[in-house]
């Protein structure tokens, strides 16, 4: 690693904020860089006059690259990973640590590729100390098996950070050094086209201001039963969540889906009822502060998770959990 | 429409985990395989297209004798025919990273000249969701990931694409392209006995991994740049509470918590 | 007509005055040539109309795909089957007493008339072989007379059954215009007056006017039927004897397909001479559908309906057609309700094999594609990836053998233990092993479970998809015969039925019993503990039906309180609804057939209801799960006998 090595992390900007998972990233970009001594340098499109780069979460980074061009302002693949390519090659970190998000899996492997290297995705632990090569430990088998992996030969490594697998720092003070990296980039490059994008239904949930959410899984059995955990949700003042299947089924809206393919969640606490824990499910909520699990089979995966669980028939327990904090709210 | 699908061929979702002696994979003895799970929505897109729109359906996969089965199956579904990239034992495919996988399977399916190639999202054993996109990279090909639905154009095509939080896309692309196809919007087929007779007289072109090499000298795998060191089981993270006794008692057990020790009631 | 005219007015009401009894046949004078010329030219178009429709069937029968893996021998289940429901009218009489006996009379009827009609025609030839005036023609006559009386009081009786009080299921609803069978009335009619007028010879002067008009509407109501018999369910006449001594034989055996273009019955070319022959039987007497659990529950599958819509295909189209069976001329909706219950094959008194047909038909479709579901698409897959039917992991199962403290089984135990799918997976079912593992342990008998089961393909059989099932027979036969598995007991009638049955398709399996049977055999070793509570037992179809175990659980019933039966119970049990792999299937439309059977037993007030067959458990559990608190409670015989265990540990669940 040379003098002028350091570690870029690239953050998204989504629904007009810089994403939490990105400040993960951040942070998980920095337990890295400490490690090995090296500095952090931050990238993001954007224009460099975005106030959202004034605040910056965790130690202050080195450098602020916004990078801007008209071409980038509807997300391509191409268009991103052709104006990243050009960033690398001008900045040239050692380590180029990204958030493991829809639109990373969607250009990050071909940018890697671009350099002759492979992404390192979804990682979700980091071992890294001066004069060593750093591990990444990222899950195989959905999540029955961890491997750790190392980056061999010369050129960036490329990883890809999992939601919820670092904590996020919290904002500081301070200015930031904001440096705008113009790429060159041709239309030509650009072949696909972008719709603008839309919801499934016109209703807009939030799960992610809820304090308390209560989530529901395949245990309800029928779309007629979810008012028994509806019920719990009004008591709690909570928002109702659930699992992909629930979805697919139709019986709650898609935006209500909890997980990898849903919304990423990290409420204070999460009640799951009826659900086993698929890690497709965990990813999206583990990073919530207490968990509460309700199945009727003791050795479902997410008890692994859970803070408290209760094993039992959740048409029994349920209600009788609405009733008791009915009583204790008075 | 000529489209490419490359599948995988991974162990059974329940299959037991023990780790292997060398520590670098999970012990393959009685475990059975199957399809991807992704693939398999891929192949049904493929087969949807075909229907619609004419055309042939190829499929592609790597690995051992074993996978074989997979791609009958495969041909059983619909497919008009298949290239086996043959990979002398168990682990010679694991000690290519990811690139050189992607470099085989590219290099097998050029000269086809494919208007479409479909692959599934992502493994089910190693879930690196990479080959696809790394494929498109190495081909010159537009791609898309994450894809739901695929529509003929008169340009090229028109997909849907899922981005998160219930939010979703549409994407214009000319062909030749490469899309990565996720599971769960369609309905899949199953295998009829019909199929598999039919898929008897399938062509399935064997290629093995050293003919591949030597047939393209212009692609060279160098030496992987990602080495997976070792696998190990996941420790557990937090102990759990289990809160016992009839439903009333652990449903008060449980508010007494959330009140005094979460604090969120 | 020469006759006619040869007879004024006057000289008929004389013929008429002079009916008096006489006790001797009376038979008409000579013949002139004329006359018996007129005879032969009217026989002869009768037999010409006669086989200008029967010769078509007999083709369409011949020309049909031959019956593969057919053996005629061994001969003797074939004749005894016959002497008993042909000669015998056995299940004729058993399955609708009244009707049945008024049938069996008629047929007996005809069997006595053999040599009367002969004799008749030999008559109107002038070469008359019985004198009925002599001894044994006097006697025979008089045995014919006998049989005639019956006759006439049977079909006079069976035409008032079907035109006044007319069963629904003798009629056709839903085809138009065939609310009652007009043709029987026909034929009715013609079978009484030949009745009546060989007893009014009886009453009239040998060689007088009377017994000339009486012998010509005698031959004439003959030769009339005789060429209608093919053009009508009447051709069960000539038929259903073959059809009986032809059978299959056993009970929903499913024929092995064959080579790479069998499919099953996808078009009339895949219709064999056997399903044919059949086919052409039916009597249309709906004994089939009356038994049906889906035609009784507002479903649109109607057994009988199934045969007679492949009967029309090869009317219409013929054997050699090309166009789908599952179409015009039956649906696929129908065929895909029926949950292989068998009651509509074991009631058929003219040999009709419906399973081998409705199977089939399901074959045709699934085999190729055909059929789209999206339930059964599911099933396909869960079976296709996790071998079994629930989709569930494998480690579920490993995780309830470990906790249960199961052995695995190693070659050296007595007897191997099927789990299955529902007794693997489903908490009911693992109660159900549960309770007969404890038996088994008090008893000391040596067994051992499997690693790893994948199912049997039942469903997978039973709904047609011959690639699942082949791959999973397979893969069972080669694990059984690599681990050295001799005996299995199961507690479920569907696995022990595959496996016996189904599997020697692909191999040849061990022997395998119900756990019923192993109970029943033990009795003497096992405590009872008799609390006189009264029990119902329900017959699973599987069990029942299919193999022919009904008294086993009934003795282990006994054993621990008061037998009781249901209305319908036996070979007459009413399916739970989960067959045919309809457990599977998603929701039902009309009636749920598990409500209408839980109310059955539910009414005969016993507070338990014991089940012997995990499908129909987890079916009635969900139907008594609607009744409410006053439920009687349900368990398996395996539950009933744990109770009279002397352990404290032995707890039956409701």
């Amino acid at each position: 690693m040379s003098q002028a090595s350091s570690v870029l992390v690239f953050l998204e900007i989504k629904n007009r904020e810089i994403s939490r998972i990105s400040w993960e990233a951040t942070a998980a970009a920095h337990a890295l860089a400490d490690g090995l001594g090296l500095p952090v340098d931050i990238a993001v499109v954007a224009n460099p006059n975005n106030p959202l780069l004034a605040t910056i979460h965790g130690k202050a980074p080195r450098k602020v690259y916004a990078i801007d061009d008209p071409l980038l302002h509807a997300y391509t693949s191409e268009g991103y990973s052709e104006a990243y390519r050009q960033l690398i090659e001008h900045a040239k970190p050692a380590y180029v640590v990204l958030p493991h998000t829809y639109q990373v899996r969607d250009f990050a492997p071909k940018l890697a590729t671009k350099f002759g290297q492979v992404l390192i995705g979804d990682v979700t632990g980091i071992e890294a100390s001066a004069g060593t090569t750093p591990t990444f430990v990222r899950q195989l088998l959905q999540g029955k098996l961890n491997a750790s992996y190392r980056h061999a030969g010369t050129g960036p490594c490329f990883l890809s950070v999992q939601a919820g697998a670092f904590r996020a720092d919290e904002a500081e003070g301070g200015t930031t050094i904001v440096e705008a990296f113009r790429p060159k980039l041709d239309a030509s490059q650009i072949r696909t086209l972008p719709g603008e994008p839309f919801r499934a239904s016109a209703q807009t949930v939030d799960l992610n201001s809820a304090s308390i959410l209560v989530s529901v899984g395949r245990g309800i059995k029928e779309e007629a039963n979810l008012p028994i955990v509806q019920e719990l949700a009004t008591a709690l003042g909570a928002e109702l969540a659930a699992s992909r299947p629930i979805c697919d089924n139709g019986w709650l809206p898609m935006e209500r889906q909890v997980g990898s393919s849903g919304q990423t969640v990290a409420p204070k606490v999460y009640i799951a009822v009826g659900i086993s824990g698929a890690i497709q499910h965990l990813v999206g909520m583990k990073g919530s502060q207490c968990i509460v699990a309700i199945n009727k089979d003791e050795n479902a995966p997410i008890f692994e998770v859970a803070d408290y669980g209760i094993v039992g028939d959740l048409f029994e327990i349920v209600p009788a959990l609405t009733a008791a904090v009915r009583k204790a709210k008075g | 429409m000529k489209i490419i699908v490359a599948i995988k061929q991974v162990p059974e979702r329940d299959a037991r985990i023990r780790i292997d002696s060398a520590a670098k994979w999970i012990d393959l003895q009685d475990v059975e395989f199957m399809l991807n799970e992704s693939d398999a929505y891929a192949l049904e897109e493929a087969l949807l297209l075909k229907e619609a729109h004419g055309g042939e359906v190829i499929v592609v996969s790597a690995g051992p004798e074993r996978v074989g089965q997979t791609i009958r199956e495969a041909l059983a579904k619909g497919a008009d025919r298949a290239i086996h990239i043959e990979s002398p034992d168990e682990m010679a495919l694991a000690s290519y990273d990811a690139l050189g996988v992607a470099k085989l399977l590219a290099a097998a399916i050029e000269d086809e000249n494919a208007d479409l190639i479909l692959t599934g999202l992502q493994s089910d054993d190693l879930g690196l969701g990479q080959t696809g996109v790394i494929m498109a990279e190495l081909l010159g090909l537009p791609h898309a990931s994450l894809i739901l639905k695929i529509e003929k154009t008169d340009k090229g095509i028109k997909v849907l694409r899922e981005l998160e939080d219930g939010w979703f896309q549409h994407l214009e692309l000319p062909t030749p392209a490469l899309l990565t196809i996720q599971s769960g919007n369609t309905k899949l087929r199953y295998a009829t006995l019909m199929g598999i007779k039919k898929a008897k007289t399938k062509e399935v072109r064997r290629v093995t991994v050293a003919e591949l090499l030597s047939d393209e000298p212009a692609i060279k795998i160098g030496e992987p740049v990602v080495l997976l060191e070792k696998v190990m089981l996941p420790n557990k993270q937090r102990t759990t509470q289990i809160l016992g006794g009839t439903p009333t008692e652990a449903a008060a057990a449980l508010v007494e918590k959330l009140q005094f020790e979460v604090r969120a009631l | 007509m020469h006759l006619f005219n040869a007879i004024p007015s006057s000289a008929l009401c004389a013929s008429l005055a002079s009916f008096v009894w006489i006790g001797v046949l009376a038979e008409p004078g000579r013949f002139s040539l004329i006359e018996k010329l007129l005879l032969v030219v009217l026989v002869a178009a009768s037999a010409a109309l006669f086989w200008k429709r029967f010769g078509v069937v007999l083709d369409k029968i011949l020309k049909s795909r031959k019956e593969p893996a057919f053996r005629l021998f061994p001969l003797g289940r074939r004749v005894w089957d016959f002497f008993l429901e042909v000669l015998c009218q056995a299940k004729v009489i058993r399955e609708r007493p009244l009707p049945g006996l008024a049938h069996a009379f008629v047929f007996w009827s005809f069997l006595a008339f053999a040599l009367v009609t002969l004799n008749h025609m030999a008559v109107g030839l002038g070469i008359g072989f019985l004198d009925p005036a002599g001894a044994f023609g006097r006697l025979y006559f008089w045995f014919a007379g006998a049989f005639a009386v019956a006759c006439a009081v049977s079909i006079a009786g069976l035409f008032v059954r079907r035109f006044f009080v007319r069963p629904i299921w003798l009629s056709r609803p839903a085809v138009p215009g065939h609310e009652v069978s007009y043709e029987s009335g026909i034929i009715a009619g013609l079978i009484f007056l030949l009745m009546a007028t060989y007893l009014a010879s009886f009453w009239v002067s040998d060689g007088s006017v009377a017994a000339r008009v009486l012998w010509w509407t005698h031959t004439l109501s003959l030769l009339v039927f005789l060429p209608l018999v093919p053009h009508t369910k009447h051709l069960h006449l000539i038929l259903s004897p073959f059809t009986i001594f032809l059978s299959r034989g056993g009970f929903s055996q499913i024929p092995a397909l064959v080579g790479d273009e069998d499919f099953g019955l996808v078009t009339g070319k895949d219709i064999t001479q056997l399903v044919s022959l059949q086919v052409y039987s039916c009597v249309e007497c709906g004994r089939c559908t009356e038994h049906c659990p889906a035609a009784n529950t507002g479903k649109l599958l109607n057994p009988k309906e199934i045969v007679l819509g492949v009967r029309s295909y090869l009317n219409d189209l013929g054997p050699t057609a090309e166009e789908l069976l599952l179409g015009k001329y039956n649906s696929q909706e129908a065929a895909f309700q029926c949950t292989t219950c068998g009651a509509c094959e074991f009631q058929c008194p003219v040999g009709i094999e419906h399973l081998p047909i409705i199977v089939g038909l399901r074959r045709g479709a699934v085999n190729t594609g055909a059929w789209e579901d999206s339930h059964g698409t599911k099933l396909f897959l869960a079976m296709e990836r996790n071998s079994n039917a629930l989709g569930m992991s494998a480690i579920e199962r490993d995780k309830f053998v470990q906790k249960q403290e199961l052995p695995i089984f190693d070659g050296s135990q007595e007897y191997c233990l099927w789990l299955g799918c529902m007794g693997g997976y489903d908490p009911k079912g693992r109660e159900i092993i549960s309770s007969f593992v404890e038996v088994m342990r008090y008893l000391g008998t040596s067994y051992g479970v499997m690693r790893k089961e994948k199912c049997t393909g039942d469903p997978a059989r039973r709904l047609g998809n011959d690639l699942v099932f082949q791959q999973l027979a397979e893969s069972n036969l080669e694990a059984m015969g690599q681990q050295k598995v001799k005996k299995i007991i199961s507690i479920c009638p569907h696995c022990v039925r595959t496996i016996q049955e189904d599997w020697k398709e692909f191999g040849t399996p061990p022997e395998i019993e119900h756990h019923s049977e192993f109970l029943a055999r033990h009795q003497a070793q096992l405590p009872h503990n008799n609390t006189g509570e009264k029990i119902v037992y329900h017959d699973p179809c599987y069990l029942g039906r299919y193999r022919n175990v009904y008294d086993e659980p009934r003795s282990v019933i006994s054993a621990a309180g008061t037998l009781v039966e249901a209305e319908r119970s036996r070979e007459r049990s009413f399916c739970c609804g989960a067959g045919g792999g309809l457990a599977f299937l998603g929701e039902e439309t009309g009636q749920r057939v598990s409500s209408v059977r839980a109310q059955e037993l539910v009414a005969t007030g016993a507070t338990t209801i014991g089940a012997a067959c995990p499908f129909c458990n987890t079916m009635f559990r969900d139907a008594l799960a609607a009744g409410g608190d006053n439920s009687p409670r349900l368990l398996d015989i395996a539950q009933i006998a744990a109770m009279q265990l002397p352990k404290p540990a032995a707890k039956p669940t409701a």
